[in-house]
């Protein structure tokens, strides 16, 4: 009865601080169909007195949201890509190895991201116009956001590595499997889900990437979502119902996924894969 | 000054330009702005026109935003991805000016058919020149008054035909009108952190009998504290310390601020958004008949040096000197010209307001042209910051803008 | 034991390749290393690092070559530059807001940090304790990992809004303030804005990291501790926190490589000001090179950040050698 009682407790301080910590997310979505003047209703309204949907449809067409979403995808899914083939590579050899250029080597590539993406993007303009990778800007973009996106990457996913036991991957050699058949045989499929939980992280992240995209990308037709957000909103922008709507159509996919997806990220992270 | 943001309009204008490309040999030509963010602009517009007119030239339109346009114009510069027409605002165009990045075009307007120098007014043509030569073209030109709601005025027992004339006397119709219990402030600007909160203050400066070379007289730190007092008795929001023009005068359209000061670029909003009785006035001055000034806003063309094709350019250039009789009833945008007529447009608040800003430009005073035209800039609203937020008094603000600035000024 | 077994095959079969190969030719030997030995090691490593010297590497070298040179606007594409010594070190330190700027930057770091932390920690102890539906709601506590930063700091805009802002009006109604706040203009609380919104952000990745140490911690040392008598208190500092040294480490240095990059917040919050009131580090080096055009000050921001990371990473990396030696 006393634990019954314990767990009703806890449930209730768990739904108290949930919908806390989810204010923001309420806040933008009722916003975003609350009419013009309600928006500078005082007091607030917390639901609106005439719920307005075609906000969405409006937003969608007068902002172009469809080709802005469409790049995003774009890029989000380009640079997951370069950065699982190559970081798992180096997740691999930085997992299997213990000795002090193991350490150089994660140092360097923790180093290598330390500059913030706005003091990183002239250099990496300036590179790219040199080898006209300028022509094709999204391409440059994946290529600059994957290099930001992989030290974490790799930290995570050598995480995943570590925990694959050695003695697997040595048995499959002396029955006579090569380096690349242990890996691609016994290693990947054992880290499989500590991978693709990584993965999609990375997708989701670089789905909000906005620096490298605002400054290398000129076309606004290959401008991910995050430049399109950009144009509208600064501290004092007064469409506000019309911004909230844009960041709900925006980040309403990927919580969508991250919910469906949720308990097999959280326990990919969590089965002692990330140590 | 119009504040920009990318919308949908250059996405819009391009995705038609590539729809109509012919298929005879073109030429194409690159063309950066900030028009067409929030409505449509001059530059969006009328280069649609130009690319439909004409089979040979193809025009690609940019539209960026007000902040982007001198990082991204930079960049491209030094990488040699330039584009071959830029709109700047007048106090950037010296940065480029005076390096080689635009086009000398003093010969080809001296030998253009369509162009005449002497139609300009001073201020603009200056901001295009550097050197004694010509390097691009005033696009447009702009500056800023008082706008106010007279049913407020009304209401309060103000006379709607009588508006605040001296700095006191805008002081006390700021207190009078603010009503914090029907969320009315009594007056809203732009003290943003920019090239904005410089444009809205210099003029102050200047009234007072100094300039962006002398920027702490008594005048100066007068007008800096009147501002202060403003803000510190809620006549205006404190949020005006971020706060950008086009949002600012959004307040007043809205009926939330009774007062605004701002420029004839929000005519056409202002006509359709606010449901109120409205006029302008020429900025206050600091005593009754005291010397006016305003500020010396709009944009100007310039044609890069980098540019493959400076015969198409130069016509773009003399299609948009062309049509500038259309950019005060379509763009609400006062030419940079003394030929133009400005006929009534019908629209009888637009037009009286019209008729304040064409006496307020004779007073417009230009900021530089220097080549380092942002880090003066920065001084004077630094310093305007740190004395609104109250960290240090106006005179000591100032005293250190004026330092900066002879640091600056001096060195060149 | 099955360990010692498995050490001495694979030894002996890396020993007998090793002989095979060395009585090839070179090529194949390149090849036989590839596929069976230390090559292949190297060949997926190199890859992977030479694309990251090329877009990571090469960038920030240019970086800290620039911050040593006289940079014009216009020369961006060069690489040799007239040299300028410390003369931008001494430029940087010598503006007047650069002590304003490296106390917000410290606010900040510490504050995100600090916040995410120990309201991560806090969260991560909670969701240890088992009631219904837990895993589910502390999943919901993951969304804000996976946001776009410029829309979280237009929905925080919105909340923190002075004359209609939601949060102005909770704070009324609950009789804590009788004046709205302008969190983003008042320079008290602009820097504090920013913060809040970026605890919101990083509080996701911290809980989710401390939720797994937590979980990986033997139950039996618990059980020990309570057989010796201790209380929840003393166990919590006698276990919980020594087992979880290194995912603290990697937690901490990993959210100040973090907080450092932050920038995507800043535009649509408060552009670093009123009168700089709220400028750390990333958003000035950006200002610096974006707005005054003066490249070289941006780079020399930047390559004085690059020192304090530094630090980080060497207590990064020092702890999970703690962990992989142990």
């Amino acid at each position: 009865m006393n634990r019954v009682r314990t767990e009703i407790i806890l449930l209730v301080i768990a739904l108290a601080l949930a919908a806390i910590y989810l204010f923001p997310l309420f806040w933008m979505y009722v916003t975003s169909i609350k009419g013009q003047s309600e928006i500078y209703a005082v007091p607030p309204t917390f639901w609106p007195a005439e719920p307005n949907l075609s906000i969405f449809a409006d937003v969608w067409t007068r902002r172009n949201m469809g080709t802005f979403l469409w790049n995003s995808l774009v890029i989000a899914a380009g640079v997951t890509a370069v950065t699982v083939v190559l970081g798992v590579g180096i997740a691999y050899v930085l997992a299997r190895y213990r000795n002090i250029w193991i350490d150089v080597t994660l140092f360097v590539i923790l180093m290598l991201q330390v500059l913030p993406a706005s003091v990183m993007v002239t250099p990496l303009f300036v590179g790219f116009s040199q080898f006209g990778l300028l022509g094709t800007p999204r391409l440059a973009v994946i290529l600059a956001a994957s290099a930001k996106a992989m030290p974490f990457f790799v930290v995570l996913v050598r995480a995943t590595f570590m925990t694959v036991p050695r003695e697997l991957e040595e048995a499959a050699f002396v029955d006579g499997s090569t380096r690349f058949g242990a890996f691609f045989s016994i290693v990947l499929p054992l880290a499989r889900n500590g991978i693709l939980v990584c993965a999609i992280l990375t997708f989701m992240t670089s789905f909000g990437e906005y620096i490298y995209s605002k400054s290398i990308i000129q076309d606004t037709n290959l401008q991910p979502a995050s430049v399109g957000l950009a144009s509208f909103v600064g501290p004092n922008s007064r469409d506000w119902n019309g911004i909230m709507a844009y960041a709900a159509i925006y980040v309403t996919p990927i919580l969508a996924v991250f919910v469906l997806l949720q308990r097999r990220i959280v326990s990919g992270l969590t089965s002692g894969a990330l140590k | 000054m119009k504040l920009g943001s990318i919308g949908l309009w250059a996405g819009v204008a391009l995705g038609a330009l590539i729809a109509a490309t012919p298929a005879s040999a073109q030429v194409t030509l690159k063309v950066w702005s900030i028009d067409g963010a929030q409505q449509p602009g001059i530059a969006d517009t009328l280069s649609k026109e130009f690319d439909e007119q004409n089979d040979d030239i193809v025009i690609e339109y940019r539209v960026l935003q007000f902040d982007e346009l001198v990082t991204e114009s930079t960049r491209a510069i030094a990488t040699g991805q330039a584009p071959d027409i830029i709109s700047f605002d007048n106090p950037d165009f010296a940065l480029f000016s005076s390096r080689g990045a635009m086009l000398d075009i003093t010969d080809r307007v001296a030998n253009s058919s369509v162009i005449k120098t002497d139609s300009y007014y001073a201020g603009p043509l200056n901001s295009v020149t550097w050197d004694g030569k010509l390097y691009g073209l005033p696009k447009y030109t702009d500056t800023i008054g008082l706008f106010y709601n007279k049913d407020m005025f009304r209401a309060k027992g103000l006379d709607p035909d009588n508006p605040p004339k001296t700095w006191d006397e805008l002081l006390e119709a700021a207190r009078k009108l603010n009503d914090p219990a029907a969320g009315v402030y009594g007056i809203t600007f732009s003290a943003r952190g920019n090239e904005e909160g410089t444009f809205q203050f210099l003029p102050w400066i200047q009234m007072s009998g100094g300039d962006y070379t002398k920027v702490n007289g008594p005048g100066a730190v007068k007008a800096l504290e009147l501002w202060k007092t403003m803000i510190d008795e809620k006549l205006a929001s404190q949020d005006v310390l971020s706060v950008g023009q086009w949002d600012s005068t959004g307040f007043f359209n809205n009926g939330q601020a009774a007062m605004a000061i701002s420029g004839p670029w929000e005519l056409n909003r202002m006509s359709t958004d606010a449901k109120f009785d409205w006029g302008v006035a020429l900025l206050p001055t600091e005593t009754e008949g005291g010397k006016r000034a305003s500020a010396l806003g709009g944009f100007d063309w310039g044609i890069t040096a980098q540019t493959k094709h400076p015969d198409e350019a130069f016509r773009f250039l003399e299609f948009m000197y062309s049509q500038e009789d259309r950019f005060f009833p379509e763009f609400s945008s006062i030419p940079a010209r003394s030929d133009i007529p400005l006929p009534p447009t019908g629209n009888a608040l637009k037009d009286a307001a019209l008729k304040v800003f064409q006496e307020q430009l004779k007073y417009a005073a230009p900021r530089g042209p220097h080549p380092e035209w942002q880090k003066i800039s920065k001084a004077i609203y630094d310093a305007m910051q740190a004395a609104l937020t109250g960290q240090v008094s106006a005179q000591q603000a100032l005293d250190q803008a004026q330092a900066t600035i002879e640091g600056i000024v001096g060195a060149s | 034991m099955t360990d010692g077994l498995a050490n001495f095959k694979a030894s002996r079969s890396r020993d007998a390749g090793r002989v095979i190969a060395h009585r090839r030719a070179p090529l194949t030997r390149v090849w036989l290393s590839i596929r069976d030995g230390k090559g292949f090691d190297i060949l997926v490593v190199a890859i992977g690092v030479a694309f990251l010297a090329v877009f990571a590497g090469l960038p920030l070298v240019y970086n800290v070559l620039m911050s040593f040179q006289q940079v014009d606007m216009f020369t961006l594409n060069a690489l040799i530059r007239p040299w300028a010594g410390l003369a931008n070190y001494e430029a940087v330190i010598k503006q007047p807001e650069f002590w304003l700027v490296v106390r917000n930057t410290v606010f900040f770091t510490v504050g995100s940090i600090g916040g995410q932390f120990i309201l991560g920690f806090a969260l991560a102890v909670f969701f240890t304790q088992r009631f219904p539906g837990a895993s589910i709601i502390r999943g919901l506590f993951l969304v804000s990992w996976v946001m776009p930063g410029l829309a979280v700091g237009a929905i925080w805009s919105w909340i923190l809004a002075a004359d209609f802002g939601v949060l102005n009006y909770i704070l009324k109604s609950l009789g804590l303030i009788s004046e709205n706040i302008f969190w983003k203009s008042d320079p008290q609380f602009s820097l504090l804005a920013v913060t809040i919104a970026n605890i919101w952000l990083g509080l996701a990745f911290n809980m989710l990291l401390l939720s797994v140490g937590l979980a990986s911690i033997p139950r039996e040392l618990y059980e020990a501790a309570e057989l010796d008598g201790a209380n929840r208190w003393q166990k919590f500092w006698m276990v919980t926190v020594p087992m979880m040294r290194s995912t603290i480490g990697a937690v901490l240095s990993l959210g100040l490589i973090g907080t450092l990059q932050q920038f995507d917040l800043f535009p649509p919050l408060t552009e670093g000001g009123p009168a700089n009131s709220s400028m750390v580090a990333q958003v000035w080096a950006w200002q610096q090179s974006f707005r005054l055009y003066d490249f070289a000050r941006g780079a020399t921001i930047s390559v004085m950040m690059l020192v304090l990371v530094l630090i980080a990473s060497i207590i990064y990396v020092r702890s999970t050698r703690a962990e992989v030696r142990e």
